[in-house]
């Protein structure tokens, strides 16, 4: 996560000093009273390359993929997860006594 | 249909039957990380159609390009084993295509008002 996020921020950086950098050329083309037909080389330049920047680290951030065959190293499975049909609780209630024919004894106050 | 009930829900044929078993979490979390990347290139993408000027139908050819680029980002971050993780090439080739217009439109939109009108 680390590097990807670092090129990405510094890619949003690079865009952004591409975009103060065309509105300063708009600044002076309406001085000189040009039409803007397209940013200078430069900026085109910082725009592609905050693109490709960008680009990989879109790529690159988001979990990387995981293997969806059943029969790839990373997805043995090696134990049964939480089925309550399969779980086996081995407590001391096994040691109390059980009578079943135990019945409530009702008692005066 | 048979479902393992060990955990990781994989999704099986009937008998006869030759579909593929696949692990469907994975398959799903590899779908949101496609889903993700889409969306933020284009929103990036909208910030530079804007920034470089594009007007009409410029600017939906440069959405085209973004995303044909981003597909081919994913071919290679699979390795180019797309079987190994996803059911079909449709899933990263055509899957989302049009969901970040909306979103480019609107950045574009906003990155060419403030570079080029205010």
């Amino acid at each position: 996560m680390g590097v990807g996020f670092v090129v990405g921020v510094l890619g949003c950086a690079i865009l952004v000093h591409a975009a103060y950098s065309t509105i300063q050329y708009r600044g002076v083309l309406k001085i000189v009273e040009e039409e803007f037909s397209g940013p200078p080389m430069n900026v085109v330049a910082e725009l592609l390359l905050g693109l490709a920047l960008c680009m990989w680290a879109g790529l690159a951030v988001p979990t990387k993929f995981l293997s969806i065959l059943p029969d790839s190293e990373e997805n043995r499975i090696v134990s049964l997860p939480a089925n309550l049909d399969f779980m086996i609780f081995n407590h001391r209630g096994k040691v109390l006594p059980t009578n079943t024919e135990l019945k409530l004894k009702v008692q005066d106050f | 249909m048979a479902v393992l009930e060990d955990g990781t829900e994989k999704r099986s044929g009937e008998n006869g039957d030759d579909m593929p078993i696949f692990n469907a979490e994975n398959l799903q979390s590899n779908m949101k990380s496609i889903y993700y990347s889409r969306t933020f290139l284009s929103i990036i993408g909208g910030v530079v159609a804007g920034i470089w000027g594009f007007t009409g139908l410029m600017g939906f050819v440069f959405y085209f390009l973004i995303m044909a680029t981003a597909s081919l980002g994913f071919a290679a971050k699979a390795k180019f084993s797309i079987h190994k993780y996803f059911d079909c090439w449709n899933r990263i080739l055509v899957d989302g295509f049009l969901g970040g217009l909306m979103s480019f439109v609107l950045f574009w939109t906003f990155a060419y008002d403030i570079v080029h009108i205010f």
